[in-house]
């Protein structure tokens, strides 16, 4: 688990290690239950000394309630976002402010909990009037811990912070206050006398052992299903003393949450291994105490809400943008779900929710057919000449990925203008925020935010110099191998009229190719990997560039990443998580497995298309199980031609071992 | 006559797509009986999804009577010009290099954002690229009084990533 730099917009969503800093100051949510406040914080350490001796179950709940900082300080002081904050903070002579009650506006219901906007709001209120356009106050940095967003700001900026204190911001009082770090830090002392004194540092370890211990009886791996219901009467947890004290239960979900994360090593692993949580007879008013379960298992599939005391759709609100998977949710026995406006609403929220309080809402034709556009999704339109589009892009993204020098060498000249575009707020495909745009930011040429003549001169790089100065300067990428991943390009090609000469023999202009590329691409930053999705159109025009070609323009537009569903083609047979049944027409697809015969898997004159679509399959399952296409088409052949089924039957016969070595490809 | 400055270069293009972008969404949005008047005659190609769609006119039918309210929100747009000498169509053939203008140019427009089928603000946001390359209209300066689009669309392929 690595998390990101605390930058704006992220630190909300991931970085939630700082839990034991939310006891800072005093907070109260909506209900009044469920958080600590700082008096109950500062005085544990007096508490317990003076309590000594008091019963064992009070004593056991200090002890759980320490472990559980403990916990939490182990695992947040690992990351990245705390020290960045912290040195950020001192080092660079940053003053940090709480600003508060902005969960109340109405702008909290917001995608992004209503984040950006209050940022522009306090940015634009901390700008002072004199000044000039463009010397707008800026936040430099800001992250979310519970219903405080914490935002660092130039020194010289702090008194014009402090005067919002009361200022309204979408129907909501804020409130700001200097985030004192010596207040934190005393915090912090008994903590660590604590672990020095009392060795509760071992304590820690102990309570997370129990914690994995509870949560792997509480997992089952075969219906990927993680059950924390009835917590309240879990044996273990009452013997860890969980239960008694409202600051113990607010610490305990998400160091739990958080013992739960350390067992993946990846994202990947984390989000693939639950799919169904059940939180049912939990005694819960509202989500905040269970809120970082969004965090930890975004990709929900089913979840268990029953039992439990929800009076209405405010008191999951933390939720509405969460969850965009769920198809299966049940509040049966709340009373939220006797409220007339219940189902319309959860409908609302949840655009795949298919069962509601184990009723059907929504039958899957129906959830089709919203997920249908007017405009049916159809196979890429693919108009190539000689091949030039399709060993153009091939050559073009293993080239962009290895040696761009030698990519612009060999088919870019002193008139290809390359640009580029960064659109910041793009639709996601998963809630995870997308990595900060810091390394394309500065020469990106959104023409609605640079509107100033020279700065869009500046960003427009022609000729081959220019772009290798600027490509040199960008991060190193990896596309996904075309052959072996079809399902994640989508690449359309026709010729256009029009062009200019390069010779300048043409007074009428030349024909050449118009090549556009959807897919995405890993970016590599020293250990971190991160996903982009990226648009590259170009165009191609008659020159003298390897294979007698050259590109006129060059022009890409970043996003963060949205996954390729948008492009599998309606109305071919749903594979649930498979690949597009039929492989994209882009013939890159042919050089997937060694000994395809030409043409394979590709229309031609005479041909039927059931019998293009059967061969793309073969080559599909041979690049998927490395099996000959003989192998593979038995395997399809055999079972319907069901992709799934043979995959799947594809699986059992491995297992079994049975399959020959013949039936395999050759290691590479 | 000198060769037209950069600048001018960069700021006839961008003003076009500007305008381009900033008048053809909200007319797929509000104004659908005016689509048919951004396409050139013939065009090269019109793309939809990957379907093919024949002209302008096409276009403007399955707007007007196909599709739901829609709700386009342009995100992000960039533009390159593509051939600094276009052969603009005349009368009798096409503009020679040497009788072209400033405005003889061909623009290659890419767009990036979101749309939105039908009216509930709640429907779900889908991602779109869209790439355009936009042409002179050879009739933009006829005659008096009667403004006309300066570009149109010579080709156009949309298609939904998100």
């Amino acid at each position: 688990m690595k998390n990101g730099k605390g930058s704006r917009g992220r630190s909300g969503a991931s970085d939630r290690g700082g839990i034991r800093k939310r006891g800072a100051t005093a907070r109260v949510d909506r209900e009044g239950d469920l958080m600590m406040d700082a008096g109950s914080t500062r005085n544990r350490g007096k508490k317990a000394r003076g309590d000594s001796g008091r019963s064992s179950g009070a004593g056991r709940t200090q002890a759980a309630n320490k472990a559980m900082d403990a916990i939490q300080k182990a695992i947040s002081s690992n990351t990245d976002s705390q020290a960045n904050i912290r040195q950020g903070g001192r080092g660079s002579g940053l003053e940090q402010v709480i600003v508060r009650g902005w969960k109340q506006s109405k702008a909290a219901s917001n995608r992004d909990g209503g984040l950006e906007s209050l940022i522009a709001f306090l940015e634009k209120k901390l700008s002072s009037p004199d000044s000039k356009a463009g010397t707008r106050a800026r936040i430099t940095k800001s992250r979310v811990e519970g219903d405080a967003l914490i935002v660092s700001i130039r020194p010289e900026l702090l008194d014009r912070m402090l005067q919002i204190n009361g200022f309204s911001f979408a129907g909501a009082p804020l409130t700001t206050e200097k985030y004192d770090r010596s207040m934190s830090g005393m915090l912090d002392q008994p903590m660590l006398s604590g672990v020095a004194q009392n060795g509760s540092s071992s304590s820690a370890a102990e309570t997370k052992a129990k914690m994995t211990t509870i949560l792997g009886r509480r997992y089952t791996q075969q219906t990927k299903l993680l059950d924390l219901s009835k917590l309240g009467t879990d044996p273990d947890l009452l013997s860890m003393g969980i239960f008694g004290s409202t600051s113990t239960e607010s610490k305990f979900f998400p160091a739990l949450m958080k013992v739960w994360e350390l067992n993946f090593d990846n994202a990947t692993a984390r989000r693939e291994a639950v799919e169904s949580v059940s939180l049912a007879h939990n005694q819960l008013a509202n989500i905040t105490a269970v809120t970082t379960l969004a965090q930890t298992i975004p990709d929900l599939k089913n979840l268990d809400l029953s039992n439990n005391d929800f009076k209405d759709a405010q008191s999951l609100i933390g939720w509405r943008w969460k969850f965009r998977n769920l198809e299966f949710l049940d509040l049966s026995n709340t009373p939220f779900s006797a409220d007339p406006t219940f189902k319309d609403t959860m409908l609302k929220w949840y655009p795949k929710l298919r069962f509601l309080n184990n009723v059907e809402v929504r039958t899957a034709e129906e959830l089709a057919a919203q997920k249908k556009t007017p405009i049916p999704v159809q196979a890429p339109y693919f108009q190539d000449e000689g091949q030039i589009a399709e060993n153009f892009v091939r050559a073009f993204f293993a080239g962009y990925d290895n040696d761009r020098s030698d990519l612009l060498s060999g088919v870019y000249d002193n008139h290809s203008t390359f640009t580029l575009n960064v659109n910041t707020s793009a639709p996601r495909a998963q809630q995870t925020e997308p990595a900060p745009w810091d390394p394309y930011i500065k020469k990106s040429r959104n023409l609605l935010k640079i509107s100033h003549l020279p700065a869009r001169m500046s960003r427009t790089y022609t000729g081959v110099e220019k772009i290798r100065d600027l490509w040199t300067s960008l991060p190193a990428t990896r596309h996904p191998d075309i052959a072996a991943h079809p399902e994640e390009w989508l690449i359309e090609c026709y010729p256009i009229p029009g062009l200019p000469d390069a010779s300048g023999q043409s007074t009428t202009g030349v024909g050449g190719l118009l090549i556009m590329v959807h897919g995405k691409f890993d970016e590599i930053n020293g250990t971190k990997v991160e996903t982009r999705s990226f648009d590259r159109t170009f165009i191609l025009g008659p020159g003298g560039g390897m294979g007698g070609i050259r590109v006129i323009s060059d022009i890409l537009c970043l996003r963060a990443y949205g996954g390729h569903e948008a492009w599998a083609p309606e109305g071919l047979p749903a594979v649930p998580q498979a690949a597009p049944p039929v492989a994209p027409q882009a013939a890159p697809q042919t050089v997937a497995v060694p000994g395809a015969p030409e043409g394979y898997g590709m229309p031609a004159p005479g041909k039927a298309d059931t019998q293009v679509q059967q061969e793309q399959l073969v080559l599909q399952m041979s690049s998927t199980t490395r099996m000959t296409l003989q192998y593979s088409e038995m395997a399809l052949s055999g079972n319907g031609w069901n992709m799934e089924a043979a995959l799947k039957n594809f699986g059992e016969l491995k297992a079994q071992g049975t399959l020959p070595p013949e039936a395999f490809l050759p290691a590479v | 006559m000198a060769p037209p400055s950069e600048d001018t270069l960069t700021k006839v293009s961008t003003d076009a797509a500007c305008e381009f972008v900033q008048s053809f969404y909200p007319a797929l949005e509000n104004n659908r009986s005016t689509i048919g008047s951004f396409y050139s005659q013939p065009p090269s190609m019109i793309l939809f999804n990957g379907n093919a769609v024949a002209d302008g006119a096409a276009v403007q039918e399955i707007f007007v009577n196909q599709m739901s309210p829609t709700h386009y929100e342009v995100q992000s747009f960039d533009c390159q010009i593509i051939n600094r000498a276009y052969p603009t169509p005349t009368s009798t053939g096409v503009k020679l290099p040497t009788e072209t203008t400033l405005k003889d140019m061909s623009i290659l427009v890419i767009v990036s954002g979101y749309v939105r089928f039908g009216e509930s603000r709640d429907l779900p946001q889908r991602g779109f690229s869209e790439t355009f390359v936009l042409v002179p209209n050879p009739t933009a300066d006829g005659p008096k009084g009667k403004r006309k689009r300066e570009w149109l669309i010579q080709t156009q392929n949309f298609r939904l990533v998100v």
